[in-house]
């Protein structure tokens, strides 16, 4: 029965979405049954999955109408489930009912709807089956599903400013890195005649033709246009700040990890390249390049969503730095991050989305500010998202960087490459950018003087600070727990991604991967760590308390407020200089100054390529492309 | 009875207790040598206790603009992360807490106290405060790239083909191979990290950040009574805290076997540092704008660190 | 001679992306995306090709007879491209529906006035 269940997950999420469009349109409220329900059925099942999955160590196979492999060959399209795209489709799942329960609030009031959810069980049900499959033609299918529903719920809202111009942007540069993929499936198809991964995995062990080559290269570049690297990201900056919150949230921890999980497949599974050092050397490469340019654009930024959206970048590019390294604590932790950056930058976006959603849409910088004394929730909300990125203990963003930096710098130090220390300086440096973007958010959003306009804001509805209570508690119990989590819930998949012998037995008959010559990569050193948060915050937190309760016990006028009358304003005049006060917030783009103006030339270079013509972007993605072939065909022959 | 002990590790020694006796008496020791310094005769050793028992009687005034949370939880904060860090590092050959934090893990701590004081200076809600956190902030990225490339230094030289990151082990092999200051490959190195401490700390000419007579004190400006004093309280620490990582990490060849002379001697060599890195150029030089700081510390200073860095990692 | 289709897909590939990286038209870049469609799709036909080969329908009776792997092109990449062919489609209507709503909502449809997001 169990095994039945991954395509049912699927399957009732797109049935969902027909019976929303098809009963929804009118009613709110059934509308809304019928998409929680649907969610917590069918997280339901991927849940359920976990025990045989992760818990035991199987994998499921799933042929679909039962049509199994004749002769040695595979004929049906096949559904493999192993813990590797298991750990992404939960990432998945949980978001997406996360964010479910935050869009009753936050999209009350809009027309269309029917529409909204419908697309979103979509946008969902393509990404469960993304994980889930294991025939390549299939995996194009349902990232092609993705990006129309990514596209049409980005451009949702359709009166807001861009909307429509990103929803474009976002269309063609993802239709380019589709056709790409689409001509690395032609190419594979032409060489070996199946489409099955765990077939095409032991027919590519002899090593790589100049065909299979140039697919390979077209497929990484591809699912790197997915993923949103540099310099395929330009898209994603502009979808989040135009989309809706609740699928800035999605499109952010879910969407850019589906490119991720579709490189780590194919790297990892399908090639069988990554213990090649070029192979290492460039993935790197573009992590770390990708790590920079999002956190210095994400400086310089005016709009809130948008600075968010390069965040979303840059740290993506710690997951792909990690899981390029090629060894067994890198790709620990870049789905250990994968993991964490879906819970705090979900927090983050549903935290920007209720300030949005209560100032009535505003989102520059230099028009908010004070807003930590009308809606106090939702700053402390924030306050543990940015902790949480910027990699403060105990929060769970710095374990899993932790984790990172030792698989960078054990790497560095076992090849003796003075590359990979550079790799770990430049991670080590952006995690100290971000934490300055986000004091720059946290002064110029919620602390600070309340002005004019935001007088009367109020908090967001419950239904809005719900999801962002469970996603700070998650944060939070992740990184005091991360032992048990990365042991226990990680390591199962980082060993099946290295594990293709047991992934092509499932599939196609005990024995095959032994007869096709197909062995495993030897996998080196697993997990190191002395870091004991357990104790460190039960101290902590004792001695917080005592040294709280012996400052506030001393002597404070607590409560009495002297307020100016302004009758008598002259008594006090001479601490005013006589004048009164005056609105002087310090707003978003008066922040880390001296940073901006030694920066003045990159800057100047950075705003001109970030042209907004789509035309440059779509150069960025050829160039881009041509460089990943040239590499390889250079120097993987 | 572990708990005990760990408690007597936390408040006496060498967490809180002894961070602060001799946090405040290196900050005599300072303010009384540069009077001397600039001829003149100076306040009295004794006189940032005094400071400190005089804040801690005076009255807390909250500002009405200000997040009330916040504003009380940030000293606090900052004075209790200050208190464990000293934990971790070891003392001669005592380490409190052995193997629980690494060189990275104490970066990352030693980035609360920061943080702590950008969240109070943010709650007030004083545009002069919000200046002086976002002068904060930069000086803080300024000097995350030499300190990171420092450690990483330490690390590689100290480990040979697997980088060591913990502090107790860099210690050991000092006690072996003599302090890691005798390799003249590290000294640059040091050098940086010399650098790297007043910036720390937050005194002239890295001070930009809580410019007393520009930006009245930057973020430290609502500030009153005991949240200020634990503030003051929590630089002074932080001297300490900052000379004993460079103790630790370049002249930890020490080793007496008892630990009451141990601490003695490196409250004796701390004192050393600090008169060389905070005092002496406190004393010459003026405030730094805030974008030649950065510049500073992203050119010249991470150009001394990357010396020492190649130079190790080609094995010399 | 299947040489020709390639030749021809690679064609039609470029082209596309030379339309795609170059014109101002937004139109022009749409049907840029459209080509190079086309080009991928003639690829993954050409991949099918048997010299000789006829359409595959047949007999089971033919089949265990142990006919030569000739006998008919292969049927998958027909399926492939059939699928890939209304992805395309699709690709089209919507990216057209967009610049039609641009066109209302900008006033043109020239790259260079579609920039308010950037930096």
């Amino acid at each position: 029965m169990i095994q039945h269940f991954p395509v049912l997950a699927v399957m009732g999420m797109f049935l969902g979405a027909f019976l929303i469009e098809i009963f929804g349109s009118k009613n709110a409220a059934v509308r809304n049954a019928i998409s929680f329900i649907t969610f917590t059925v069918v997280a339901g099942l991927v849940y359920a999955l976990v025990k045989p999955i992760i818990i035991d160590g199987g994998v499921i196979a799933y042929w679909m109408g039962n049509w199994e492999p004749v002769a040695g060959y595979a004929i049906g399209i096949g559904y493999e489930v192993d813990a590797l795209g298991l750990v992404f489709a939960i990432i998945a799942i949980t978001a997406f009912w996360i964010s479910n329960l935050y869009s009753f609030g936050y999209m009350k009031g809009e027309h269309h709807l029917g529409h909204y959810y419908t697309l979103f069980m979509m946008l969902c049900g393509s990404i469960l089956g993304f994980c889930m499959t294991g025939d390549l033609f299939n995996m194009y299918i349902m990232v092609e599903i993705m990006t129309f529903s990514a596209v049409a719920l980005t451009g949702f809202i359709t009166e807001k400013d861009g909307a429509l111009e990103a929803a474009l942007k976002y269309l063609v540069l993802c239709s380019l890195g589709s056709g790409f993929i689409l001509t690395g499936i032609a190419l594979i198809y032409l060489q070996c005649h199946t489409l099955n991964i765990a077939q095409l995995a032991s027919m590519l062990s002899g090593g790589l033709t100049p065909t299979t080559l140039l697919a390979f290269a077209l497929t990484v570049a591809g699912f790197g246009v997915k993923s949103f690297m540099v310099p395929f990201h330009t898209p994603l900056a502009d979808a989040h700040a135009v989309a809706p919150s609740p699928i800035s949230m999605v499109l952010s921890g879910v969407v850019t990890k589906a490119g991720v999980y579709g490189m780590i497949r194919c790297i990892y599974i399908m090639f069988r390249a990554m213990d090649l050092t070029q192979m290492q050397i460039i993935i790197t490469a573009f992590g770390a390049v990708t790590m920079f340019v999002g956190v210095s654009m994400a400086l310089a930024q005016h709009d809130f969503k948008r600075l968010l959206a390069f965040h979303s970048i840059s740290q993506v590019g710690y997951i792909i730095t990690a899981a390029g390294l090629g060894t067994a604590l890198g790709l620990t932790g870049g789905i250990f991050h994968a993991m964490n950056h879906m819970l705090f930058k979900g927090l983050l976006f549903l935290a920007a989305g209720a300030v949005l959603h209560q100032t009535g849409g505003v989102t520059n910088l230099d028009k908010l500010g004070g807003l930590s004394k009308r809606m106090p929730h939702t700053t402390v909300c924030f306050l543990f998202g940015a902790a949480a990125i910027s990699g403060l203990p105990p929060f769970n963003g710095f374990a899993s960087k932790w984790l990172i930096y030792q698989a960078a710098y054990t790497k560095a130090a076992e090849t003796g490459n003075f590359y990979y220390l550079i790799i770990t300086i430049t991670a080590l440096v952006v995690s100290v950018m971000t934490l300055a973007s986000f004091v720059k958010i946290a002064q110029a959003v919620f602390f600070g003087q309340l002005s004019e306009e935001n007088k009367d804001v109020k908090e967001a509805p419950a239904i809005m600070l719900v999801p962002m209570y469970i996603l700070a508690a998650l944060c939070l119990l992740t990184g005091i727990f991360y032992r048990p989590i990365a042991a226990d819930f990680i390591l199962p998949a980082v060993r099946s991604a290295v594990d293709v012998v047991k992934y092509i037995d499932v599939m196609m008959g005990e024995g095959y991967a032994a007869a096709a010559g197909v062995y495993n990569m030897a996998v080196s050193n697993v997990m190191v760590s002395s870091w004991s948060p357990i104790v460190y915050l039960i101290l902590f937190v004792t001695v917080f308390i005592a040294a709280f309760i012996v400052i506030l016990g001393s002597k404070s006028d607590r409560g009495a407020t002297v307020e100016v009358d302004p009758k008598n304003a002259m008594k006090h005049s001479n601490f005013f200089s006589g004048e009164e006060a005056v609105y002087s917030h310090v707003g978003g783009s008066d922040m880390l100054w001296g940073y901006k103006y030694d920066f003045k030339p990159y800057y100047r270079v950075m705003e001109e390529l970030h042209s907004g013509r789509v035309t440059d972007y779509c150069n960025m993605v050829v160039i881009a492309t041509a460089i990943i072939v040239v590499f390889m065909f250079m120097f993987m022959r | 009875m572990t708990i005990l002990r760990y408690l007597f590790y936390i408040l006496v020694f060498p967490g809180a207790l002894f961070t602060i006796a001799v946090g405040l008496f290196m900050a005599g020791i300072d303010r009384k040598v540069i009077a001397h310094m600039q001829k003149r005769v100076g306040p009295p050793l004794r006189q940032p206790m005094y400071d400190f028992f005089k804040l801690l009687g005076k009255e807390t005034i909250i500002p009405a603009k200000a997040n009330r949370a916040a504003f009380l939880a940030a000293p606090v904060l900052s004075f209790v992360s200050l208190c464990f860090i000293m934990l971790f590092i070891p003392i001669f050959g005592f380490t409190a807490i052995n193997g629980a934090a690494d060189m990275i893990v104490i970066l990352y701590l030693v980035t609360i106290p920061g943080a702590a004081l950008i969240i109070g200076g943010a709650s007030s809600g004083s545009p002069f405060a919000s200046i002086g956190i976002s002068r904060e902030m930069v000086t803080m990225m300024a000097y995350e790239l030499p300190f990171v490339l420092v450690l990483l230094t330490v690390a590689k030289k100290v480990g040979g083909d697997q980088l060591v990151f913990n502090l107790s082990l860099v210690s050991d092999y000092q006690a072996v191979n003599g302090s890691l200051l005798s390799h003249w490959s590290m000294i640059p190195a040091a050098l940086a990290m010399l650098l790297v401490i007043p910036a720390e700390v937050g005194t002239q000419p890295f001070d930009v950040a809580e410019a007393e007579n520009e930006i009245c004190e930057g973020p430290l400006v609502e500030y009153s009574g005991s949240p200020l004093a634990l503030f003051k309280l929590s630089i002074n620490m932080k001297m300490i805290i900052m000379t004993g990582l460079f103790t630790s990490m370049f002249l930890g060849g020490i080793r007496t076997g008892f630990v009451a002379l141990d601490a003695l001697l490196f409250v004796i060599i701390c004192i050393a540092v600090m008169l060389v890195s905070i005092t002496t150029i406190h004393a010459v030089t003026a405030r730094l704008k805030i974008e030649h700081l950065f510049k500073f510390y992203w050119t010249v200073v991470a150009g001394l660190a990357l010396v020492s860095t190649i130079l190790v990692w080609i094995g010399m | 001679m299947t040489i020709f289709n390639y030749i021809a897909c690679i064609l039609l590939i470029v082209l596309g992306l030379y339309a795609v990286c170059t014109q101002k038209n937004l139109l022009k870049t749409i049907i840029g995306l459209s080509i190079i469609d086309y080009g991928v799709n003639l690829l993954i036909v050409s991949t099918g090709f048997n010299d000789g080969g006829s359409v595959p329908i047949y007999q089971m009776s033919d089949l265990l007879n142990g006919v030569s792997a000739q006998f008919f092109v292969d049927p998958v990449p027909q399926a492939l491209t059939l699928t890939s062919i209304v992805i395309g489609a699709c690709v089209n209507a919507m990216s057209l529906a967009i610049v039609v709503m641009i066109k209302k909502k900008y006033g043109s449809i020239n790259v260079d006035d579609v920039r308010r997001l950037r930096g």
